[in-house]
């Protein structure tokens, strides 16, 4: 199985909201390509290198997927190049299988050590019972 | 200039670097000059399988903004 990584750049202003729904669109399109989706997220707002569409800046997002029909990625492109929100994208070839991207538990596990540093009574508790609950 | 003067040696079998990442625009700013172009092996002193893999990093990066084609002030 061949994995491929396509990074595009989204116009900086865009509110959340409006960047969260041409995510959405942007899956649901891939979708048809019949991949499937490991990572989507965004890298972050970074200045551009060069002004690409008079912008300075633009907001970097990620997309991690297993190929799918390879006939139906030229089409993915196309759309991609005109979908007016994206500035510009490029697909690479990954070497290997991309890992998934594990925010939120990253997130979990430093919430985690606050709370055991602040009532570490409580967190063995709680730990237990999730243990119990796994059981 | 930050490659002069020194003994030579390839920057990736020093480090145990086996593949080259187009985000990793910090590592690559490293084996491009003030211009923005890409340094000759003879003075970076980069082996020849990793000098490939750095070529097409960087043009990777160039084409999705991260890394300039031209230097700003030098156009």
């Amino acid at each position: 199985m061949r994995y491929y990584e396509t990074i595009y750049i989204v116009d900086p202003n865009l509110e959340n909201l409006v960047l969260d729904k041409t995510m959405d669109e942007i899956s649901k399109e891939l979708e048809k390509t019949e991949s499937k989706l490991i990572n989507h997220r965004v890298w972050g707002k970074k200045r551009l290198a060069y002004q690409i569409e008079k912008q300075k800046y633009g907001t970097y997002v990620l997309l991690q997927f297993e190929e799918g029909n390879q006939d139906k990625m030229v089409d993915f492109s196309t759309w991609m190049k005109l979908n007016n929100s994206i500035i510009r994208h490029m697909t690479v070839l990954l070497d290997s299988k991309p890992e998934l991207y594990a925010e939120e538990s990253k997130k979990d596990e430093q919430v985690e050590k606050e709370t055991a540093a602040n009532n570490g009574e409580e967190k063995t508790q709680e730990s237990e019972s999730k243990l119990e609950e796994t059981k | 200039m930050a490659f002069q003067n020194r003994n030579k040696f390839c920057y990736f079998k020093e480090n145990g670097i086996h593949d080259i990442d187009y985000k990793d625009v910090k590592l690559l700013r490293r084996f491009i000059n003030d211009q923005g172009k890409i340094m000759p092996r003879r003075v970076t002193g980069t082996s020849a399988k990793m000098h490939r893999k750095l070529v097409r990093a960087i043009k990777r990066s160039r084409s999705i903004a991260l890394m300039p084609y031209v230097e700003r002030g030098i156009e």
